[in-house]
């Protein structure tokens, strides 16, 4: 009988055939990645080497900072790595295609589980001990720790890592025992993303700049509870942190150890004794067929058909909006999304701009325009992620376009008018919301909502043609495609539209602005109206030639697929 | 060899298979047919331990799949219809794996790998890569794979997809030779050709019950024609051809 590690082996041989049989192009993006490694290892060290030198300097009060902040440090991967095992487990323990061939094997369900969980471990921590690895180092080096220090790190990290990732797995048993895998997955990825969006509405509402008001700073001792509140002596991270803070000063922590591995041995015993009884009927469960969502949407096909497009149109605009709402990798990016729109325009919101009542109308129209440029930003990066990548969503079934009887033009319109229509809707919403929370002059909502307009066309113009030109039918997902060579080259074009747009309006508008000015009475000469209507004209015929362009060239690079 | 005993899987409300028995003996080949959705893909799944049986028992070489799967796994040989094989290993590299997981090793393994490899025609190609073979290579691979430790039943889903008129026959013929020396063969196809060509005995399965079953003369007889082609048997026993409604539709 071969040991559980055998199961392994298909992962190591297959590394090593990638590795004998690499290519000139695989050379330089693994030098590429391994540099920007290289760069943030560096970097990591030397930020844990600096405050830890810093908080020496600080005697008792660094020593108690420290040992919070290691802490904290292992809080906050317990919390990720426990979220990346419930992940993770359900791709390896159910959804990996190479299970109905091991399966089908005499290999007994618990060598099956020990290899898979191992993988699962591995897979999911990675990362993080790749972090922790300068960090850690960069800690003992400040603090000149023993070799055991290094020797205490590495075998305190193993069963930490192990605890959190045998609780997800765990999760994930239970999990797929109650909905079938492919829904676990979808709502776990759901339940994620709505975590973060919360995460980051609730960090920006309690508002962090007042801390930077004398007025508003706490009580030491205020702080220091609120720091300590979220440590737990019952939690992995507490013993982790004890353990390592312990061996820094060349002590030993015995008891904080022996509970981590301890608790780590317990709960993979534990959960290989669940996955026995309940990993088949799971897996069984997790091959079923799922059932489609948003089905009962007719109200879909009743608006589309007041639509006043053509038949075929009208039919490959129904079809993306379903493929769209029965995907939950797609629009559940839409809730983290929405949550930034909330924060942006929240921004704006607590601006407290009467402070320097003098400067409060030059700041306004200033804001104005940085906001039309942050929602062009914001836009280029939706149209990368939503509609760059619409062509290439077809992926295998584009023969269907290509075999049926429409041309290509109506095919990339029909891209473009479901990308469009809603980043229209944002875009306007965060333009016109923001003006009206700053109260901008009204000819500068005028012509920023032109603006954005013009600005929307063409840069989901831009995408929909440039998406079309660089398809990749091949991806798996839409974030490959958008960070795909065609991608960035997009973002390139796009930003560099975006700047253009802000100086060839903002230009103009400030010039109008100064001169309508109570201080500045005399009327306009027709050299400067003549080049503020310059400027704009310019903008426009920017924005239509964008425009234009994208999508001429999409169709011609479709009609050329040959 | 196989014996199935009141196979049901259930999913919701909706029956898949239902009551299903079977029995394959040593050396017999036997055809699994039905029409799409009838419940063979199911079927077959459950015999090789990839899902769970709502109810009923599965023997395999008078090993009791639930109680004894790896014992009754390891007497078994599966054939899917769409193979998996690692796509970063070669040919050599997976087929020892596939020898490891039966627990072959040692003396005597890369004899039989080559000997494998070369009955199916894919000696050359040991040391390649799997993702650069085509569908019918990969299919062949996971031949060798499925008789590699010489099993004494074999289940197969859809021999003959993708497989070149070269490969159908060497198949054929690989299925002739193993079930005279004794391998029990359940083969699911569409392809009535091959079913009547091949097969000692066929079972019909349609929406999870198996309506007929027999050689192909009784199975002739049993759709009371005695047309030649197998195809107007199956169709006349599964529920009609709709050939009357084509030239309205058409």
């Amino acid at each position: 009988m071969q040991p559980f590690t055998y199961l392994l082996l298909p992962g190591y041989w297959s590394s090593r055939n990638r590795i004998a049989r690499t290519e000139r192009a695989d050379v330089a993006r693994a030098s590429l990645f391994g540099g920007v490694g290289v760069l943030v290892f560096v970097a990591l060290f030397w930020g844990a080497f600096w405050i830890t030198t810093q908080l020496d300097a600080y005697e008792e009060l660094g020593d108690f900072l420290l040992r919070i902040g290691l802490s904290w440090l292992f809080l906050t991967f317990l919390s990720f790595l426990a979220f990346s095992g419930i992940v993770t487990a359900l791709s390896t323990f159910f959804l990996s295609e190479d299970l109905r061939l091991l399966l089908a094997t005499p290999v007994a369900v618990r060598r099956v589980f020990y290899a898979r969980f191992t993988k699962t471990v591995l897979q999911s921590s990675w990362m993080v001990v790749i972090f922790l690895l300068p960090v850690l180092l960069g800690v003992g080096i400040a603090r000149c720790a023993p070799c055991m220090f290094y020797v205490t790190a590495l075998l305190t990290v193993a069963p930490f890592c192990v605890i959190p990732v045998a609780a997800g797995t765990g999760t994930t048993l239970l999990l797929v025992n109650v909905f079938p895998a492919r829904r676990a997955r979808d709502i776990l990825m759901l339940m994620g993303l709505v975590f973060a969006g919360s995460i980051v509405l609730l960090l920006r509402f309690i508002q962090p700049e007042r801390l930077l008001r004398v007025e508003s700073l706490p009580d030491v001792t205020g702080f220091f509870a609120t720091l300590q509140s979220p440590i737990t002596p019952l939690l992995p991270s507490f013993w982790a942190g004890e353990t390592l803070f312990a061996s820094l000063a060349g002590g030993r922590d015995l008891l904080h150890a022996a509970a981590l591995w301890t608790t780590a041995c317990a709960f993979t015993v534990m959960l290989s004794a669940a996955s026995e009884r309940w990993y088949f009927a799971g897996f069984s469960k997790s091959q079923e067929a799922r059932k489609a969502r948003f089905n009962q949407l007719r109200i879909l096909d009743m608006l589309a058909a007041f639509l006043p497009v053509s038949v075929v149109r009208r039919n490959l605009l129904i079809k993306d909006l379903k493929v769209f709402l029965r995907d939950v990798t797609q629009w559940s990016q839409l809730l983290l999304l929405l949550a930034l729109v909330v924060m942006y325009l929240y921004n704006f919101q607590v601006l407290d701009l009467d402070r320097i009542p003098y400067m409060a109308g030059f700041i306004k129209n200033f804001y104005a325009f940085l906001n039309l440029g942050l929602a062009g930003f914001v836009m280029s990066t939706v149209a990368v992620r939503f509609v760059f990548p619409a062509v290439s969503s077809e992926g295998a079934a584009f023969w269907i376009i290509r075999t049926a009887p429409i041309t290509y033009r109506d095919f990339l319109w029909s891209k473009f008018w479901s990308g469009v229509v809603p980043l229209l809707l944002m875009s306007l919403t965060l333009t016109v919301v923001a003006n009206e929370l700053l109260a901008v002059a009204p000819f500068l909502k005028a012509v920023t909502a032109v603006g954005i307009t013009f600005m929307t066309f063409a840069l989901v113009g831009l995408a929909t043609g440039m998406g079309a030109r660089y398809p990749r039918f091949s991806s798996d997902n839409a974030t490959q495609v958008a960070g795909s060579p065609g991608g960035v080259a997009f973002m390139i074009a796009a930003v560099s539209y975006v700047i253009s747009m802000v100086v060839l309006l903002g230009w103009p508008s400030s010039v109008f602005l100064w001169r309508l000015s109570r201080l500045h009475v005399r009327p306009f000469r027709p050299d400067e109206v003549a080049l503020i209507a310059v400027c704009f004209a310019t903008a426009i015929a920017l924005s239509t030639a964008v425009f234009l362009y994208g999508m001429r060239s999409g169709v011609k690079a479709l009609e050329e697929m040959g | 060899m196989i014996s199935i005993q009141n196979l049901r899987k259930q999913y919701g409300s909706f029956t898949a298979v239902d009551g299903v028995d079977l029995e394959v003996t040593s050396g017999e080949i036997h055809g699994f047919l039905g029409p799409n959705g009838a419940g063979k893909t199911t079927s077959i799944k459950m015999i090789a331990g990839l899902l769970k049986p709502t109810s009923g028992r599965i023997f395999v070489n008078g090993h009791d799949l639930a109680a004894k799967p790896e014992a009754a796994k390891a007497s078994l040989g599966f054939i899917p219809d769409r193979p998996y094989i690692y796509e970063k290993l070669t040919a050599g590299e997976f087929l020892r794996f596939h020898a490891g997981l039966y627990g072959m090793n040692g003396n005597g393994l890369n004899g039989r790998v080559r000997e494998m490899l070369d009955l199916f025609e894919l000696g050359r190609w040991e040391h390649e890569l799997v993702e650069s073979f085509s569908h019918g290579m990969k299919q062949r691979l996971v031949m060798c794979a499925a008789f590699l430790h010489r099993p004494r039943a074999v289940l197969v889903d859809e021999p003959m997809v993708g497989l070149d008129p070269r490969g159908a026959k060497l198949i054929k013929s690989v299925f002739r030779r193993m079930s005279e020396h004794g391998v029990a063969i359940l083969m699911s196809t569409h392809t009535l050709e091959v079913a009547g060509e091949m097969c000692d005995r066929i079972s019909i399965i349609l929406k999870g019950k198996i309506i007929a079953r027999g050689t192909v003369d009784e199975l002739r007889a049993m759709g009371g024609t005695r047309d030649e082609e197998l195809t107007a048997v199956f169709l006349k026993l599964t529920g009609g051809t709709g050939l009357q409604e084509l030239d309205e539709i058409v």
